[in-house]
């Protein structure tokens, strides 16, 4: 007898590009029991209840390709393994994490399905899971489901869990703009864009550019001050005070009204302006003293608080600030007033997606409210309108307005400071007018600014800050790749990466290397073991003194754990075979296992190359797949794929009359001969020839030169499990040699 | 005895190239008590520890009245070594210094010497930079490498404008914000350092004690826990094994933070490399504090007698740290059954501290030339990895002569902003060149960090100079600094206003990011304020000093005196640089023999002797030929046609063919191409946009007017000569004078105005420089009645309303110099009134 319950059997984050999608998914394996008996239309209510507890699921467009599609197929039947996945990722939608990719297959056994949800975070996809299920039987059993409350955690998850907001405006303009993958390195917000030498880590909207001492500088806010006086920056006159009596000697001299805060707040903490009297002068004092960090009284500057963001030395977006009023009605004291009358506002809220903060009654409100003779529980007469923020968020875009002068003041600061990211603020009556004759000025140089307010301004246009931290991060095209070389399929994969890693270190590349019998940094043996797994292949691409990387994937690699790249520059696929199959995944058939494997060329550059054993009809059907060009290998040139690709103009290797070519069209190149591939020399090792080719067709592909392919290819020898690297292992690592593995592990390998 | 004014020198000047305290001493009766006060200054500061050693006492013109001076490396210090000093002299001070009041308090109170060189001690100690720092200083000056300091603190400057580079301690401006991030997690850079292929010791971070225990059985104890985001072993706790150790471990370094690393100990010792750039410099192995057991004294006994070791201090400042038996020491000792009172057995090595940190008494004992290169590859590797330039790499390690993988060593942390002090002077062993190191990641071999910079002085032209000269570098394609008496100007801009000739102004030049190329006019008033913005230039220009200017002013009586100030320029010219000089000026023809460079001669008289003999010798000259410039170096000439020069006006204004020779000769002393030095002679005019009061020449009606900033006898003949050589009817002059000069100098130049003009109009405004109202227009007048030519002399008050006046009666054909004082004022004034229309005729 079936139950009635919807029963999550195993969860499989894939990390990377897998047979379902690029981007990272949680593949779950779910039984749904008897519901596969029950489709959604059969059970009483289910619509009604799913579709009114989560009626954003009319977005979902599946099925019928048009909004409301999704529910239209609930509506008329569909199965709970189907609805698992859109519920979850709806959820994961409702938490701030926008839905992606989502799909539901049927397995072998009847009634389990793969249920696949797109999933940023694992952390997050998780939780979105269970909570789908728990919602949906819910809804068939007409039980009451908290959906806010649900959605509520999830989002609280998804703040915790997720990139924030500032750096994930960078690495998605970095991936959807410029194609640059990003590997997240911490659970914070450190994250390195693009791989090996070519990355650059960014923390927030601080990049490995950005100067710590500059940082340093620009924390003191004294010291930034002469900093920019010096070089001609206007600033408001100021000076460092020891307490309160010096600070209103400060005040009087520098001349009144004036702002108080501490040497190194920021955000705003211990900052009070438009001082005017003693007694306030003093009260600022002690708030601003207790930061901790020193007093600077400066000239307050009567205008509006503006925020310009500077890039790479561009003015890239600027906000302004607006001050907040309430009108009394006669009846209502402050405090209410500003939660009726400000605190409605939808865009004003806690989290990090809210354009504005709360209005609250802090320490220089109270002093504004002061000014005007109120205090926060008074009830102004009806009519009066009453200042509470002089300068609330700054969450105006005036990008565009911005005079070129007060551009170029800003740019000079943040270069000044030594910052190559920096938050100027600055406040002015009218930015689009020179400072000096407005008496405007600079007021603090902010590191890592936060870019929210230009992302998501409460008025005007959203900024493309994200691009042009990337654009400062890679200049001219700089694509932030290294070349990635990866290899499926069970003819040679090994030795084929061993050869390849040799001709790009014989190119001059430090060359990092992960295959079946080992990591290799550059030809230093780091490992021996399989190392076909998902971690070595990201050792790798984390490791910034290598140009090159060299990665061997096994189909297991695939099904369970996803490719350890987003994109690689060439993808070879040595054969397709039954032997690849993984049962306990559900893949028995061989188009499964073609479906599997095909990720290997779905993820091959267009400006790359897919290299394709041409012996093997089903490695040879990938070709339609690439997005690069196309290299067929076969030890026969006369074999029918290797005909028609030349035809077409395309590109392969092969051997002819004992000689190892590379062809194109009607034209074809010796590379060498094959007596004089010492490789190849009594060798009676399988697929060796195989290897040799495909090896000499990547580095073909790689733009590698004949003289080096040549060369390359002769001299190389049998390594990873054959002999020659053992005698240096023994030198430089006795610890790993300890676990020298077996050569008949290997040698089963190759053959089967 | 009095002490009437103290200033601190803070560049190159009249004295010497060193900083030193300049101050007035006033009622002496001889010169031995001033003498007194001199010496005095100086040793106090030398037995504080002042590296110092010049010092002199000059007289003055007045009676009574001498000028002491002494060397500082400290100011703070040296103010209060004279301070300090006076009191010892009995000598009594006005109070006119603010800060040195307190220290003659009591006068009558007897000089308690070692008491005073304590606290000059103390206060150098907090005012010099800090062992760090200061190695990297010294090893940018042995470079030649200019410096300042940007805050009280270890923040430096080095070199100028966008050649400048800042550090603080060992951290650089190109350190890596997000490095240091990421080294301050412990957790992060492991996993980085593994996937580069480095050993690091097994371990993982947890949330829980009893998580702790877990990974330590996994791993294998005994183990070390530390925060995961710390530093300077706060919370570390190493060696621990067994679950209540664990857990207590745990405890201990959660107050750092909630997530803790648990990690395999590695066997052996501590080390740690220094990588500077992409090389290890330095490394050095550090034991933790310990005494080692004689069987006889106690664990106190023992402590004591190693904090007898002179080295040892209390701070950062010395090369030891004294061993303190604070909680952490009683309870490592009691982790070994000792206290302070037992006596540990003879030879019995007791470990007081688990860290070796030289803040908390350990040792470090340099081992840098037995690294295996190896090891050394995989600092460097960890580094790069990390992000750091500047790296403290910490080893773990039985031997650093042998690779790391060949011993189960590991890096077990890496550190931003790394301690220098244990490579600069180790407890034991040699000390390694890390500023040298350091230095040399910021500058390239060959660069000194400097730009171009050319410093302008002299009595008259100095202005038009140094903006012709900065005409010529932007035309050459340089983003120019330029301080004059008008403003401080970067490219295009004018970043600060007022007279900017004194060395703060230089200053603000030197350190703004876009300046490739400076051009200082570098006046008397500066020099001896403060000395010179700038430790030496390229080129010195003097254009002329004539008669002086100024003279009566700062104990400046003579121009022989006038000319030793001015010098200071010359003296300080780089010796790969030049001196420019007037060589029909005796006085500054004589400065040659000041240059510590090679001199180019200019004077508009080919046979000029000096000049002539200067060429003869080889020299470089440019003189007038024939109705050119020309520029000769032997038998290389470069020659411009005076007809192409139209702030000369075509040679006819003797003055400006003066200053295009000079500007000619200092473009190309700097290196400056011919294109871009012809370029800027043949577009340069003097009008009040480019040159604001030099010469400015205006068309009013048919009437010409001359609008100049000329304010000395020289400047006054100059212009005289010009104005004569154009033609006019009637010509009309109206003058103020500026206050602060020479009563027998303002009349002076009434008499040379009142030979070449018909009609003087005097005005005098509020700015009157302290003298009463009247009285300057009093003494032209003087001066007007002896001169031959005036018949109409006139006055008004108010600058502005003496050029209304002039204006209002000048007829076509007419010409009227006005001598300006309110540059800006003036001339806007004059530019409103040009383009007012032609009133109708009645």
């Amino acid at each position: 007898m079936k139950k009635r319950f919807i029963d999550i059997l195993r969860l499989t984050p894939l990390r990377g590009p897998s047979s379902w999608t690029y981007p990272p998914v949680i593949e779950a394996l779910v039984d749904i029991g008897e519901f596969e008996d029950h489709p959604s239309n059969t059970l009483p209510g289910f619509y009604e209840r799913l579709s009114s507890w989560l009626p954003t699921l009319v977005e979902h467009r599946c099925s019928y390709g048009v909004r409301g599609g999704f529910l239209r197929r609930l509506r008329e039947g569909t199965w709970v393994g189907h609805i698992l996945e859109h519920v979850t990722l709806e959820l994961q939608s409702l938490a701030g994490v926008p839905a992606g990719f989502g799909k539901a297959r049927e397995t072998s056994e009847r009634g389990v399905y793969k249920v696949v949800v797109s999933a940023p975070e694992f952390e997050l996809g998780k939780p979105a899971l269970y909570c789908a299920r728990d919602l949906i039987m819910a809804a068939i059993e007409d039980r009451p489901f908290d959906v806010e409350g649900r959605v509520a955690t999830l989002r609280e998850l998804a703040d915790r869990v997720c990139l924030g907001p500032s750096t994930a405006c960078i690495v998605e303009a970095a991936a959807t703009e410029r194609r640059i993958p990003a590997i997240r390195l911490n659970d914070g917000n450190l994250v390195q864009l693009g791989y090996g030498s070519r990355q650059k880590r960014i923390w927030t909207a601080e990049t490995e550019l950005t100067s710590a001492l500059a940082e340093g500088i620009a924390c003191d806010k004294e010291l930034t001050r002469q900093l920019l006086q010096t070089v001609g920056v206007p600033v408001p006159e100021g000076r460092r005070v020891d307490d309160a009596g010096q600070a209103w000697e400060v005040a009087q001299e520098i001349g009144l009204p004036v702002v108080i805060k501490p040497c190194d707040g920021n955000h705003g903490r211990g900052v009070f302006t438009r001082l005017t009297t003693r007694e306030q002068v003093a009260a600022a004092w002690e708030v601003a003293a207790a930061e901790g960090s020193g007093v600077i009284v400066e000239r307050f500057i009567t205008g509006n608080e503006h925020r310009l963001l500077i890039v790479g030395g561009q003015l890239v977006a600027a906000a302004r600030g607006e001050p907040a009023w309430v009108t009394g009605d006669g009846e209502q004291s402050i405090e209410k007033l500003i939660a009726l009358q400000l605190n409605t506002d939808p865009r004003r809220g806690r989290g990090e997606d809210s354009p504005l903060n709360p209005v609250r009654i802090d320490s220089a409100a109270r002093i504004e409210l002061a000014n005007q003779g109120f205090e926060a529980d008074s009830v102004p007469p009806a009519g009066t309108r009453v200042l509470i923020q002089r300068n609330g968020n700054v969450a105006i875009d005036v990008t565009e307005a911005v005079h070129p002068s007060v551009a170029a003041a800003a740019a000079l600061a943040a270069r000044t400071v030594g910052l190559d990211i920096a938050g100027i603020d600055l406040v002015a009556e009218d930015i689009s007018q020179p400072l000096e004759a407005q008496g405007g000025g600079i007021v603090e140089v902010n590191a890592g600014p936060g870019l929210l307010m230009h992302l998501k301004p409460a008025e005007g246009q959203p900024r493309p800050v994200g691009r042009a931290i990337v654009d400062h991060l890679f200049p001219d095209d700089e694509s932030g790749r290294i070349p990635v070389v990866g290899i499926t399929g069970r003819r040679g994969g090994a030795t084929i990466a061993h050869l390849v890693a040799r001709l790009m270190r014989l190119a001059g590349q430090r060359t990092g290397l992960a295959c079946a019998d080992g990591l290799y940094l550059d030809g230093r043996t780091l490992e021996q073991r399989d190392c076909t797994d998902f971690e070595s292949g990201h050792r790798l691409l984390l490791n910034r003194l290598l140009d090159a990387a060299v990665i061997e994937n096994g189909a297991r690699t695939i099904a369970t754990e996803g490719l350890a790249y987003d994109r690689c520059r060439i993808g070879i696929v040595t054969s397709v075979e039954c032997e690849d199959a993984l049962p306990e995944r559900d893949i028995t058939e061989i188009e499964q296992v073609y479906d599997l494997l095909r990720t290997q060329v779905d993820v091959v550059l267009a400006d790359g190359a897919s290299i394709l054993n041409a012996a093997d009809p089903l490695a040879v059907r990938m070709a339609a797949l690439s997005d690069g060009e196309v290299i067929l290998y076969a030890a026969d040139p006369a074999l029918p794929a290797i005909d028609g690709h030349r035809a077409r103009g395309g590109r392969s290797v092969h051997t002819r009359n004992g000689l190892i070519v590379l062809a194109q069209g009607g034209t074809e190149t010796i590379v060498t001969h094959l007596d004089s591939v010492m490789m190849l020399d009594g060798s009676d090792r399988p697929f060796a020839l195989e290897a040799v080719l495909a090896a000499t067709a990547a580095g073909w592909a790689l733009g590698l030169p004949l003289e080096l392919l040549r060369v390359g290819i002769e001299s190389a020898q049998w390594e990873g499990e054959a002999l020659p690297t053992q005698a240096t292992l023994a030198n430089d690592d006795p610890a790993t040699t300890r676990h020298a593995p077996t050569p008949s592990a290997r040698e089963r390998r190759v053959a089967a | 005895m009095k002490l009437t004014r103290i200033r601190a020198l803070r560049g190159p000047n009249l004295w010497s190239r060193r900083t030193v305290i300049e101050t007035i001493v006033t009622g002496l009766e001889d010169e031995s008590t001033a003498r007194a006060l001199e010496s005095q200054a100086l040793r106090l500061q030398q037995q504080a520890g002042c590296p110092v050693s010049f010092s002199l006492t000059a007289p003055t013109r007045e009676a009574g009245v001498w000028r002491v001076v002494v060397e500082y490396s400290e100011e703070a210090v040296g103010r209060l070594a004279v301070a300090l000093a006076a009191r010892a002299c009995k000598a009594i001070d006005p109070g006119c210094e603010a800060g040195t009041a307190e220290t003659f308090a009591d006068p009558a109170e007897p000089f308690d010497l070692p008491a005073a060189v304590a606290q000059l001690r103390e206060l150098d100690e907090a005012q010099r930079l800090g062992p760090s720092t200061g190695a990297i200083v010294d090893a940018a000056l042995n470079r030649g490498i200019p410096f300042r300091r940007l805050t009280e603190g270890s923040l430096v400057q080095f070199g100028w404008g966008h050649r400048q580079r800042r550090i603080q301690a060992a951290e650089i401006d190109r350190t890596s914000a997000v490095a240091e991030a990421v080294a301050q997690d412990k957790e992060l850079t492991k996993t980085l350092l593994h996937a580069a292929g480095i050993p690091v010791p097994p371990g993982h971070s947890v949330d829980s004690a009893d998580a702790a225990w877990e990974v330590a059985r996994l791993i294998g104890e005994p183990v070390v826990v530390k925060p995961r985001h710390g530093n300077q072993g706060k919370g570390v706790a190493v060696g621990v094994s067994g679950r209540e150790q664990i857990r207590a471990a745990f405890d201990a370094a959660s107050e750092h933070g909630s997530e803790v690393l648990v990690e395999k100990l590695l066997p052996g010792q501590d080390f740690r490399l220094l990588v500077v750039g992409d090389r290890m410099v330095a490394a050095a192995r550090r034991d933790p504090p310990q005494v080692i057991g004689d069987g006889a004294s106690t664990v106190r006994q023992l402590v004591d007698l190693l904090n007898t070791d002179p080295r040892r201090g209390d701070g950062h400042a010395t090369a030891l740290t004294r061993i303190r038996l604070d909680e952490i020491a009683l309870a490592r000792l009691a982790a070994q059954g000792h206290s302070p009172d037992t006596v540990p057995e003879r030879g019995e090595r007791v470990v007081l501290r688990n860290n070796a940190n030289l803040s908390t008494g350990g040792s470090a004992t340099d081992v840098t030339d037995e690294v295996h290169p190896e090891l050394a590859a995989r600092a460097v590797v960890a580094a790069q990895t990390v992000g750091l330039d500047i790296c403290g790499v910490d080893v773990v390690c039985t031997t650093v002569r042998e690779p790391l993988e060949a011993q189960d060593g590991g890096i077990v942390e890496v550190n931003a902003a790394p301690g220098l002090r244990m490579h600069l002077s180790p407890s034991f062993g040699r000390g390694q060149p890390v500023g040298e190191a350091i230095i040399d990641t910021l500058f390239d071999t060959g660069d000194d960090g400097r730009i171009p910079l050319i410093a302008v002085t002299g009595n008259n032209g100095k202005t038009t100079t140094v903006r012709l000269l900065a005409h010529m570098a932007r035309l050459a394609g340089h983003q120019v600094g330029m301080t004059n008496s008008d403003g401080v100007h970067v490219a295009d801009r004018r970043i600060d206003t007022g007279d900017c000739s004194g060395p703060r102004s230089a200053r603000k030049v030197l350190a703004h990011p876009d300046v490739d190329f400076a051009v200082l006019e570098t006046a008397r008033g500066g020099i001896l304020r403060e000395g010179l913005g700038f430790d030496r230039c390229q080129v010195a220009v003097v254009t002329n000093l004539g008669s002086g200017d100024h003279l009566g002013l700062d104990h400046i009586h003579t121009v022989d005196e006038l000319a030793a100030v001015k010098r200071v320029i010359v003296e300080n010219v780089a010796a790969s640089g030049s001196a420019v000089l007037n060589a029909a000026d005796p006085i500054v023809a004589a400065m040659a023999g000041h240059c510590p460079a090679s001199v180019i001669f200019f004077a508009t008289d080919p046979q000029q002797p000096v000049l002539a003999a200067h060429c003869a010798g080889g020299g470089r000259v440019v003189q007038v030929e024939d109705g050119g410039l020309v520029a000769r170096d032997g038998l290389t000439r470069h020659r411009i046609e005076l007809d192409d020069i139209p702030l000369t006006g075509g040679g006819t204004i003797p003055f400006q063919v003066e200053n295009a020779l000079a500007a000619m000769a200092a473009g190309w002393a700097a290196g400056l191409p011919w294109e871009a030095i012809e370029a800027g002679l043949r577009s340069f005019v003097s009008d009040p946009g480019s040159a604001p009061g030099r010469f400015n020449r205006f068309d009013y009606r048919g009437a010409t007017i001359i609008a100049d900033y000329g304010h000395n006898p020289d400047a006054i003949a100059a212009l005289v000569r010009a104005v004569d050589a154009l033609p006019a009817q009637r010509r009309l002059v109206v003058i103020s004078a500026a206050g602060d000069r020479r009563d027998e100098d303002i009349r002076r130049q009434a008499e040379l105005l009142g030979d070449a003009f018909d009609a003087v109009l005097l005005y005098e405004d509020a700015c009157q420089r302290g003298r009463a109202d009247g009285e300057v227009c009093a003494l032209l007048r003087s001066g007007f009645g002896k001169a031959r030519r005036v018949t109409d002399i006139d006055e008004v008050h108010g600058e502005l309303a003496a050029i209304d006046r002039a204006l209002a009666g000048l007829q076509p054909g007419d010409l009227c110099l006005i001598l300006i004082d309110q540059v800006e004022a003036a001339l806007a004034h004059l530019a409103q009134r040009m383009a007012e229309p032609l009133p109708r005729a009645a």
